[in-house]
């Protein structure tokens, strides 16, 4: 998986692993917008680029077994990858990708990744991600959840 | 308008329910359709999703450190098999060998040699170029990856049985440390 510096259009190879309880003392609503010590007791992870400690995306999902779905509960870019003059891009797909592979790998062809985007940014998970609308939530499943993966990880 | 201009969309997304009423509410619904939308899923795009997962699977496999002893290598067989052949022994003519012999991998009472391997890899470059990228090395990683761990996993089986037949001649001190 990549992301791409605006800047210079290089991409650069990235890992997504679970945040550590060291981490959270350094992820601060200013950089990260939501209070991610609330999430302590889910599963977390940090997108970074290899071989950097710097955090660049935050996600906290909500594995539902009986539902086949992998619920995204919070996502965040970090201050410096929001909107136009963002530094990297693609770290949003790259965690939402993350956790259709969640979703695959649980379970294959009855996968689905959900989440509850505010209704004035619906459209754009809708028209970037593929998504589908059922009143506010919007989910991924087979087949666009496949072409997703194959958008963004080419590991 | 001007609202939506302010709107960074991909700065995050807060998906919380705030109710366990909000929850099943919402999870009924989208069950529901999701029900719908299944029926229209093509078969070929379920086996596309079983292999991604099985890709995925092998790949989280090599990632392991624990040791445990278990067939890991010819379980995936099977299931690439199972996912894309109705007969196991269409897939053994595919690649040259019989009916029995790969019943004897899968059941783990022959190792596959090198020529079934390069086969393998061979066959699932071919299956995958329509499903998602594959490094063709990953079933040679699994299949060592499980010896390792079986090795490991049956140490103390073997250490013992073994180390009365390992000496070390050469004084030790010519490698350690001055």
């Amino acid at each position: 998986m990549i992301i791409i510096e605006k800047a210079t259009g290089n991409s650069h190879p990235i890992e997504i692993v679970p945040v550590e309880i060291t981490d959270y003392k350094h992820l601060t609503k200013k950089r990260y917008f939501f209070h991610w010590k609330d999430e302590k007791k889910f599963e977390v992870y940090k997108l970074r680029i290899i071989n950097s400690t710097d955090i660049l995306g935050l996600i906290s999902l909500e594995r539902i077994p009986n539902e086949w779905r992998v619920h995204i509960r919070l996502l965040t870019v970090s201050v410096e990858n929001k909107g136009t003059h963002k530094t990297f891009d693609n770290i949003a797909g790259n965690l939402i990708t993350f956790a259709a592979k969640i979703a695959i790998l649980e379970y294959a062809e009855m996968a689905c990744v959900s989440l509850r985007p505010k209704t004035e940014i619906a459209k754009h998970y809708i028209e970037k991600y593929q998504m589908t609308a059922t009143g506010i939530t919007l989910s991924i499943e087979m087949p666009e959840i496949l072409h997703l993966i194959n958008r963004f990880d080419h590991d | 308008m001007t609202k939506d201009k302010n709107i960074a969309p991909e700065f995050g997304v807060d998906s919380r329910y705030t109710s366990k009423k909000e929850y099943q509410s919402e999870a009924t619904a989208l069950m529901e359709a999701r029900l719908q939308r299944m029926k229209g899923v093509s078969k070929d795009d379920i086996i596309r999703a079983k292999l991604l997962q099985l890709k995925l699977q092998m790949q989280e496999f090599i990632k392991q450190t624990t040791h445990q002893k278990k067939h890991y290598f010819s379980e995936f067989l099977q299931q690439y098999i199972d996912s894309i052949y109705s007969k196991r022994a269409v897939f053994a003519k595919d690649i040259g060998i019989t009916p029995v012999q790969l019943s004897q991998i899968i059941n783990n009472h022959r190792a596959p040699q090198d020529d079934f391997m390069l086969k393998l890899m061979i066959h699932s470059e071919m299956i995958y170029k329509n499903v998602c990228t594959f490094q063709k090395e990953l079933w040679y990683q699994v299949y060592f990856h499980e010896k390792l761990c079986n090795t490991m996993a049956t140490q103390q089986e073997w250490q013992s049985k073994l180390e009365k037949d390992v000496v070390v001649s050469e004084p030790i001190l010519k490698y350690g440390k001055k």
